[in-house]
């Protein structure tokens, strides 16, 4: 499980745009990523969210029978091997759920004047390995079920979060 | 355990749909002494415990209760605290449980809860900030109905029967929140909360309290009220029970809930007199209808339409076979959420011919399923322990 360090650029010192001045390239310190994910890091989902620093979707994969499983957990549901590792998946997928938000919580970007679409993509790497987020880039209207998508990175305060868009559009 | 353990009394406060001036504790303990009066009961005759919040030490402690050899803090819904109740009492860990649910409105079932000062700090969870981005909690069956409603190709209006039926029901039932008549131009006009789903798809958050006597046959028989026996109690999970990695609408924890129960049950749903389905969101109901045998996977709209009695008004209900309601009380859509404490409630009173003003004749049988697809799917099987 990969430990950061304090070395890495702290939050304050980011913005929103252009992504690649984010804390993407740094290393943050515990302290740091459950400062920037408040109530939402554990030691097993740690991995993850330093990914999302990277904009890098990582998922946890078994290195001894090759299963993926979401969200994270400590051992490989599969075979109960503890050797599972945070690894890149491409973030291609299909459309399985989708959910409009005509109100919700509170977020930065987010208006619920239009409803805010939230769909649950079956992931190319293995049957019912899913994966939630919102939809950019497209009207409510063409976000259906079944739809390809792929992935992309929107900034929620300083942290890039991981979206999807419907394949073959234009990134965010 | 068939038989062995049974339910001696039900009582409720009602339910409200509002920020009441009282706290959850204060329903808890008026419906915790309406039940022990009912049962000729004391505080001195508890000797186990069993609820979510309030905690069971602060509820002995509120209650006075003298001593205790067992309690729980099962998570909701209230399945779990059937289970661990009935399987204290049948293994002699305790003879006498109290089970309480106390219903509150709070911010992760109403945001209004936040206007009330006092209610702020009362919550399930650890709080955190939750992102809109997930479908984990109450987003969950919202997702599971648009993916119901792509695979079935089912119109809004299977789900409005659901919601109709609830409140059709609840209007014979004074302790229910909603009583207003319902009707689908109502439904189909309502405003969309989350989209495939109305605010007439998704329980109302109320005030107010159920609490229950759970204890073996034998004490049971003894006390006033015929004995309600558990034939059985199952909580059902598949592996993957997290919102958006569950198999899928033919694999979820219903189906091990109800091969289970039908397994372990002497009878099913032809033997039964009425039929509490959870309606938490009205997805769930449709469901249960299919998984417990009455109709094919996506066949409970077309299902409910056949055994639908309509009234003049545009109001109606589900009559199975012209013989078999459904969620007599009101359900949760209509009654008030409850976690399932409301479907065990009034199947209890069903059966001990206490539901005034809307009893079946005769009720001898119930199937009872309270929760939902994931880590909640789960059901009991009722009867009448005492001839009539």
């Amino acid at each position: 499980m990969n430990v950061g360090n304090a070395g890495g650029r702290t939050a304050g010192s980011m913005n929103n745009e252009p992504a690649d001045m984010s804390v993407a390239d740094a290393d943050v310190s515990d302290e740091e990523l459950c400062s920037l994910f408040p109530g939402a890091v554990d030691r097993d989902s740690a991995a993850h969210l330093r990914g999302r620093l990277r904009r890098r979707l990582l998922i946890n994969r078994c290195a001894e029978c090759g299963t993926w499983h979401a969200p994270p957990k400590p051992v490989c549901p599969s075979c109960l091997s503890e050797h599972v590792v945070a690894t890149p998946v491409s973030g291609a997928g299909t459309i399985f759920m989708a959910v409009f938000l005509h109100q919700g919580p509170p977020a930065e970007g987010v208006d619920y004047s239009t409803p805010y679409p939230v769909v649950t993509v079956e992931l190319d790497e293995q049957p019912g390995l899913r994966y939630s987020s919102t939809v950019v880039g497209s009207p409510n209207e063409e976000i259906q079920i079944g739809r390809r998508v792929e992935l992309d990175w929107i900034m929620r305060g300083n942290v890039p979060t991981p979206v999807f868009r419907l394949a073959g559009k234009s990134r965010a | 355990m068939k038989d062995r353990v049974a339910i001696a009394g039900a009582a409720s406060t009602g339910f409200q749909a509002r920020n009441t001036d009282r706290s959850q504790a204060s329903y808890v303990a008026q419906a915790c002494k309406a039940v022990l009066d009912q049962c000729g009961l004391t505080p001195r005759d508890i000797d186990g415990l069993c609820g979510s919040l309030p905690t069971a030490p602060a509820v002995q402690s509120m209650l006075g209760i003298p001593e205790l050899t067992w309690f729980a803090n099962p998570v909701i819904p209230f399945g779990n605290h059937v289970a661990a109740a009935a399987s204290a009492v049948y293994s002699g860990l305790c003879d006498v449980v109290l089970a309480y649910h106390g219903a509150y409105r709070m911010a992760w079932n109403t945001g209004s809860a936040l206007k009330d000062p006092f209610r702020r700090g009362v919550t399930f969870g650890g709080g955190g900030v939750v992102p809109p981005e997930s479908v984990a909690g109450s987003a969950g069956y919202t997702a599971w109905a648009s993916r119901y409603i792509y695979e079935f190709n089912v119109p809004r209006e299977s789900l409005g029967h659901v919601a109709i039926n609830s409140r059709t029901n609840a209007m014979a039932n004074p302790g229910a929140a909603m009583r207003d008549p319902l009707v689908m131009e109502d439904y189909l006009s309502a405003r969309m909360i989350r989209s495939p789903l109305c605010l007439y798809d998704m329980d109302v958050a109320v005030d107010g309290a159920d609490a229950f006597i759970i204890t073996t046959a034998e004490r049971a028989a003894g006390l006033r009220l015929p004995p309600v026996l558990i034939n059985a109690v199952v909580l059902g999970m598949t592996g993957k029970n997290e919102e958006d990695q569950t198999p899928g609408l033919r694999q979820h924890g219903q189906h091990v809930t109800v091969e289970a129960l039908k397994a372990k049950s002497d009878f099913w749903i032809d033997d039964i007199d009425v039929l509490l389905a959870y309606d938490g969101f009205s997805v769930i109901t449709l469901n249960w209808l299919e998984n417990v045998g009455f109709c094919g996977p996506g066949e409970a709209g077309s299902f409910i339409a056949d055994n639908w009695v309509a009234n003049e008004d545009g109001t109606g209900r589900i009559m199975i076979k012209g013989r078999v309601p459904v969620n007599t009380h009101g359900g949760s859509l209509s009654e008030g959420g409850t976690q399932g404490t409301g479907h065990l409630r009034e199947a209890v009173h069903q059966l001990q011919g206490l539901a005034a003003g809307r009893q079946i004749e005769g009720a001898e049988r119930a199937l009872v399923t309270v929760g939902g697809f994931f880590f909640n799917a789960e059901g009991m099987t009722l009867r009448r322990g005492r001839p009539r």
